[in-house]
């Protein structure tokens, strides 16, 4: 095949991209995909087995590896190597990126939460932010479909924040562990309920992936393919057709356009070689992640696009949302010296707490719109670099002490919706550019009271969850100081928001861009809200059931 | 480690004048300090070297920054480098981190101590590596070096390697517990003697023999099921819960 022969072209390789890439492939569609990062191999290149203190600094984090040696990201992290980002006087933003096929599937964290009939809505029912343009049931069979495809465990809890899947569609969720157990159960008594926590990591054999075998932290990448990433699934699956080609060290610049505005292909930078390239697509589809989806098309400028590409609206790198973050931890003296076990599990909370506040919400009973979730921790983690505990003396008696406390503490990591505001948004920088001249983006942000006071909130309510389990906390910090910074989640989301009206959003319902039918967005930037679940089971979602209507489309020649 | 002679050196701390002593510590700083580690220069704030004025004394290194490469964006990481960076203590240095490490985590029992695990060669790799972090744990690491040989000369006219096990447990003992009532003069020394105790255990508890003694048994393949808890591990949470009032709420385990 030569570049002139593929219907559609790519650009990124992680989740949104890989989903459409699979999709269109399986429906005989040629795909040309552009990945910005190095080739990767996830199936030689994890460091299955591998102990901290293999590493240097016992695996610890660094500037280098923002989340530890053995993490599997690639020329990437809070900074990437000669590709910055700035940030506008005042406000602080924490932009994370990897430069590796199959992007951020690589290492994520693998929780896959079904947005809800109420996050879809959330417009319609407090007046704030932008509903989604289609209905919680127009999606559900999606949900199903990958679900099933990427093999997620957990269990349909029945909860209100939680829609069932259908039946068969889920693997059986690992056996909790003691800690999660215990706060469980004093969650229970506040009437807060911990359900098995949904993560796209498999217990049951599927394709030629295999099922967990409960050792290695996800985050390292998993060689057998039982924690799900592209690079060992929906890229493989989608090249098995033959009719998938990448392309990878490809950084695109921009998406360019004839004379009358239509859009032609993107041009490129080769970085092996530096030089820029240019192809020529009948379809293009950005899944380079929300950020960088939104650089590239306000990069897009010419005469029939002045503010940048698709972008009418001015809604181009607006909306900017990421989910709120803060943590709580404590000792917990009753989980101190109890009996070990394998607590490794699949290496992440095998329980956790959806939200349990829509009715209070409804009836006005709480001071903050959106909802939450509490992630878990607390196990007999594998020995790192640093040891907890308010650790004195030395000798005997300390290792004793540190025996005692290993295990014992508990911790509540709170992740929930922010909304969108004015304040929070990307633009180009009008000075800075990167290695290969390409404008960076630059970003502003500034968090509401609506998620100062849902952390606070959250706080209030680790607080007493472990005071039941006889933890002493102490006093709680402010929200403002609690709060994590604008990106640190890493669940950025929003820059080219879908709706029902071109005036105020970016693409259609379908992903496709209102001012360039043949122009589509499959990343995380077409999150019309950004409810407290993590985003990469609905990116995913969405781009296969966006995929499949664009597979229509091209077949009824319509594009 | 050292030769263990109990109560042998006189306390020479008690006859020194404060010019004396002064002079003592200049000297060390000159002499026992400074051969070893080119880099860096120590010297004493004045009340500092003052024994028994209340701020005690401390060692102001002037560290030369390390410089030089981390083990970049994409190192390895199936075969981890074995020296990402040139290590940067000097013998005398890493044998008294030796001793200090030996203190902090003897051998016991199965148990080896923490140089039979080359827990001061890990430390010497993390106060070598060219990031902010270690970076600042180096001038706490080497401060804390620094200051028991101050202090041992000041007390007992001898390097703190060269004292008897009482004597360096004398030292070991003001600097080792920091709960509000240590005497200001030591709170300083206790809070960089926290982070070395820190790393010690942290190097200690990740070797296979460290990971024995906490208990840890993860990173093993498990075929079928997450087995989960053990009958012992449940029991105990019914225990704790029943303790906390809460065998009510308990979670029903399938």
């Amino acid at each position: 095949m030569n570049d002139a022969a593929y219907d559609v072209l790519v650009v990124g390789s992680g989740a949104g991209g890989a989903m459409a890439a699979y999709e269109l492939t399986r429906q005989g569609h040629k795909v040309l995909m552009l990945e910005a990062g190095r080739h990767y191999d996830a199936r030689t290149e994890t460091p299955m087995f591998r102990r901290n203190a293999d590493a240097p600094l016992m695996g610890a984090s660094t500037p280098d590896k923002d989340f530890g040696f053995y993490d599997s990201t690639v020329n990437g992290g809070w900074q990437v190597p000669d590709e910055p980002y700035t940030t506008a006087e005042g406000t602080e933003f924490l932009w994370w990126r990897s430069r590796m096929l199959g992007g951020r599937t690589n290492h994520w964290g693998r929780y896959s939460l079904r947005f809800s009939e109420h996050d879809f809505k959330g417009k319609s029912r407090d007046g704030l932010g932008a509903d989604w343009p289609f209905e919680y049931d127009e999606i559900a069979p999606w949900y199903d479909r990958t679900e099933a495809l990427i093999g997620v465990c957990g269990t349909n809890t029945g909860l209100d924040d939680m829609p069932p899947s259908s039946e068969g569609v889920l693997q059986p969720p690992p056996v909790p562990r003691i800690p999660e157990l215990l706060i469980a159960a004093a969650a229970k008594k506040h009437g807060i309920e911990a359900v098995p926590m949904h993560r796209a990591v498999l217990t049951r054999p599927l394709d030629d992936r295999a099922p967990c075998f409960y050792a290695t932290p996800c985050g390292y990448g998993c060689s057998i393919g039982a924690a799900f990433q592209t690079t060992t699934s929906l890229l493989p699956m989608a090249q098995a057709t033959g009719h998938l080609r990448i392309i990878t060290d490809a950084m695109v610049r921009s998406v360019t356009t004839d004379a009358d505005g239509q859009v032609t292909g993107v041009a490129y930078i080769d970085k092996t070689t530096g030089s820029e390239k240019q192809l020529d697509a009948k379809v293009v589809v950005l899944a380079a992640s929300a950020c960088e989806s939104a650089r590239i098309l306000l990069n897009s400028k010419s005469a029939r696009h002045p503010q940048g590409l698709a972008n009418s609206s001015g809604q181009v790198g607006r909306n900017l949302m990421d989910s709120t973050g803060a943590g709580l931890s404590a000792l917990v003296p009753a989980l101190m010296n109890r009996p070990r076990y394998n607590e490794d599990g699949h290496t992440a909370n095998h329980l956790f707490i959806p939200w349990w506040g829509h009715k209070a919400q409804a009836e006005g009973k709480l001071d903050f719109p959106r909802g939450y979730h509490f992630e878990l921790g607390g196990r007999f983690a594998e020995p790192g670099a640093y040891v907890g505990g308010d650790l004195q003396g030395y000798g005997p008696a300390l290792k004793q002490q540190a025996r005692a406390h290993y295990g014992a503490y508990v911790s509540f990591a709170l992740r929930g919706e922010m909304l969108p505001n004015e304040h929070c948004y990307m633009d180009i920088d009008p000075s800075v550019t990167d290695k290969w001249g390409i404008p960076v983006p630059r970003f502003h942000w500034r968090w509401s009271e609506h998620e100062l006071k849902q952390v606070a909130h959250g706080l209030e309510t680790a607080k007493a969850i472990l005071e039941t389990m006889g933890a002493t906390v102490g006093e709680l910090p402010a929200a403002e100081d609690a709060i994590k910074k604008g990106g640190e989640i890493i669940h950025e989301v929003g820059t080219t928001r879908m709706g029902d009206s071109p005036g105020d959003s970016v693409t259609n319902q379908w992903g496709q861009t209102w001012d360039c039918p043949n122009l589509f967005v499959m990343d995380g930037g077409v999150f019309a809200s950004n409810p407290h679940k993590n985003c990469t089971l609905t990116i995913m979602t969405l781009a296969m059931r966006n995929s499949a209507w664009l597979a229509g489309q091209l077949k009824a020649g319509a594009l | 480690m050292t030769a263990d002679t109990d109560g042998a050196a006189p306390a020479y701390a008690n006859r020194l004048t404060r010019r004396e002593s002064l002079k003592l510590l200049a000297a060390l700083a000159a002499s026992a300090m400074l051969p070893a580690l080119p880099a860096c220069a120590s010297t004493s704030t004045q009340d500092a070297a003052a024994a028994g004025a209340d701020e005690g004394h401390w060692p102001e290194l002037d560290l030369q920054p390390v410089t030089g490469n981390g083990y970049g964006k994409d190192p390895d990481l199936m075969s981890p480098p074995e020296a990402p960076w040139p290590l940067t203590l000097a013998p005398a240095q890493l044998s008294l981190l030796a001793l200090l490490s030996d203190i902090i985590v003897p051998a016991e029992g199965q148990s080896p101590s923490a140089s039979a695990v080359q827990v001061p060669t890990v430390i010497d790799e993390w106060v070598s590596a060219p990031y902010p972090d270690q970076q600042r744990d180096r001038l706490t690491v080497l401060s804390a070096l620094a200051w028991l040989d101050d202090e041992a000369a000041l007390r007992f006219s001898q390097p703190f390697s060269a004292l008897g096990a009482q004597q360096q447990l004398a030292i070991i003992e003001d600097v080792a517990y920091d709960k509000g009532q240590t005497p200001r003069r030591f709170q300083r020394m206790a809070g960089a003697f926290a982070r070395l105790r820190n790393m010690v255990l942290a190097a200690y508890f990740c070797t296979p023999e460290g990971m024995e003694d906490i208990g840890y048994m993860g990173n093993v393949a498990i075929a079928g099921d997450y087995p989960g808890p053990t009958p012992e591990a449940y029991g105990h949470l019914e225990t704790v819960l029943a303790e906390l009032g809460l065998s009510g709420f308990a979670y029903r385990v399938a």
